[in-house]
């Protein structure tokens, strides 16, 4: 069964229905928003039914959009959050990308700033490689982007994806070895984006990352998931308690490849690893269970069928 | 910015120059400082790396007295002052009391205030007294501005105000103060000024 990721909007009104049928289809509902009288589902349904759902949300004015990042944590790397710098470009990017379906995490580095004294920290590092690709929100000068960059990225093996002021082509040209994308046009400006021409600079964003996370896609069916993630997370939600009792968003992050948990590691770990997911398969025959380096959550890499030999 | 007699940035890269153009036009806009600066000259070296920003300001008023913002009626003994701006009423509030006593104070309702004078004290003084400079923070102003909008990694900086001429020069790297003056000169002289 192909899945296609889509956001649906509608009333708080009848909107069970909608949930019941997207579960009944054997969709899965990935975040759900009720912001005042409306809902916003994140969710992935087989592409066949798509219409379907379309049909029966019509009377109750619900809305389908294709959004081609559900499904997908982004992290969104600024290098300084100071507070007299504000409003951030990367604030943007953030919430624009959170428009798409994405979950995004922001990343200040501590010492990111300057061109020869820009550095990457282990920690931060290891934050930025827990998440499917990594958008680096850079600065207005040629010349800093090319010495700069090589530090910030040193160590850091999920897919990149650069912003800043000067053209794509510029950026394409200073940065060796190259990355998976690059948007130009977008640096540091002291106002939000709010003008046509750079709202387009923030669509060219999301298509550039969701071609960049498609060849990612691509690249894993070759070599399927033993699991599908959102699968394992509708495993967790029904049999975890403890994950209903956290306030985040979404307790459960579902990743292309894997699944942030955020309750504590030392605790849960061993419960999860032992989730029976069907017919006598665990969690821990077809994921490893590791500590996330954000704060003290569970992270899931989800292995390939190649490592385990088994598909549920 | 149409307010400013004179405004240029100057980059070795274009696009740079296009984009703190567009930064510094939204920060003097945002702080409300467009009235106040009247030149501004930027320079922006990434390679060195080396920010400068040179510029006059406008004059901004002598001296707050009290006399600007209240009236003043001295009956026998004392003086009663009716706050017209509550602008300056607090560091005025504090300078009374630093000088009279808060005993000799007295505030019956939001804008007037009772002076009770000590003997042989002329009470025409009382309008006299300065509350504050306008030009000081106006400093802290123009700085608090540039420092945004100078490149996030420059954190080593030389900054200067004084008779209508500032400047604030910032890098990453150590800034020699020759090196500093021969820079803001150079820049100060495409404006017209000289220290």
């Amino acid at each position: 069964m192909i899945f296609v990721p889509i956001t649906y909007k509608g009333g708080v009104y009848r909107h069970d229905e909608i949930v019941d049928l997207i579960e009944d289809l054997g969709g899965y509902i990935v975040q759900k928003h009720m912001i005042a009288q409306d809902v916003v589902l994140q969710c992935l349904v087989p592409k066949d039914d798509v219409e379907l759902i379309r049909t029966i949300g019509r009377p109750l004015g619900g809305e389908v959009i294709v959004a081609p990042l559900v499904g997908t944590e982004i992290a969104v790397v600024s290098p300084s959050l100071e507070i007299h710098h504000l409003p951030h470009s990367s604030c943007d990017v953030a919430e624009y990308l959170r428009r798409a379906g994405a979950k995004t995490n922001m990343v200040g580095l501590a010492r990111g700033f300057g061109k020869r004294i820009a550095n990457l920290n282990v920690e931060e590092r290891d934050t930025i490689n827990e998440h499917d690709l990594v958008v680096y929100v850079l600065g207005n000068f040629e010349v800093c982007i090319e010495e700069k960059f090589p530090a910030l990225r040193r160590g850091v093996h999920v897919p990149i994806v650069v912003t800043g002021a000067p053209s794509t082509e510029a950026l394409r040209r200073v940065i060796d070895p190259p990355v998976e994308g690059y948007v130009g046009n977008m640096g540091r400006c002291m106002h939000r984006t709010k003008k046509p021409e750079e709202l387009a600079t923030l669509d060219a964003l999301v298509d550039e990352v969701s071609r960049v996370l498609d060849e990612k896609r691509v690249e894993i069916a070759k070599d399927p998931l033993s699991v599908s993630p959102a699968r394992l997370m509708k495993v967790i939600e029904e049999k975890v308690e403890a994950v209903h009792m956290v306030n985040h968003p979404t307790p459960v992050t579902v990743q292309i490849a894997g699944l942030r948990v955020k309750i504590p590691y030392e605790s849960y770990a061993p419960e999860i690893r032992a989730l029976e997911i069907e017919n006598g398969v665990t969690v821990g025959d077809v994921a490893e269970v590791l500590p996330s380096k954000m704060r003290n959550y569970i992270w899931l890499r989800i292995k390939p069928f190649s490592e385990t030999n088994i598909m549920v | 910015m149409a307010a400013l007699e004179y405004f240029t940035v100057e980059c070795v890269e274009d696009k740079g120059r296009e984009v703190y153009e567009q930064i510094a036009s939204d920060v003097l806009l945002d702080l409300d400082l467009l009235r106040v600066v009247e030149k501004l000259h930027i320079f922006i070296d990434p390679r060195v790396p080396v920010f400068v920003a040179v510029g006059t300001t406008r004059r901004s008023g002598g001296l707050v007295r009290i006399r600007d913002f209240a009236d003043v009626i001295v009956e026998e003994g004392r003086a009663t002052l009716s706050i017209g701006d509550e602008t300056y009423l607090a560091p005025m509030l504090s300078i009374l009391w630093g000088r009279y006593g808060k005993d000799s104070i007295d505030q019956p309702d939001r804008f007037s205030v009772v002076v009770h004078l000590p003997e042989g004290e002329d009470p025409r003084e009382i309008e006299e007294i300065v509350v504050a400079d306008p030009e000081e923070g106006l400093y802290r102003d123009l700085i608090y501005a540039l420092q945004i909008v100078a490149p996030e990694g420059f954190k080593v900086r030389r900054q200067y105000h004084a008779g209508g001429v500032f400047y604030y020069v910032a890098s990453e790297n150590t800034l020699p103060q020759e090196i500093v003056d021969t820079l803001v000169a150079e820049k100060l002289n495409l404006i017209g000024v000289t220290l």
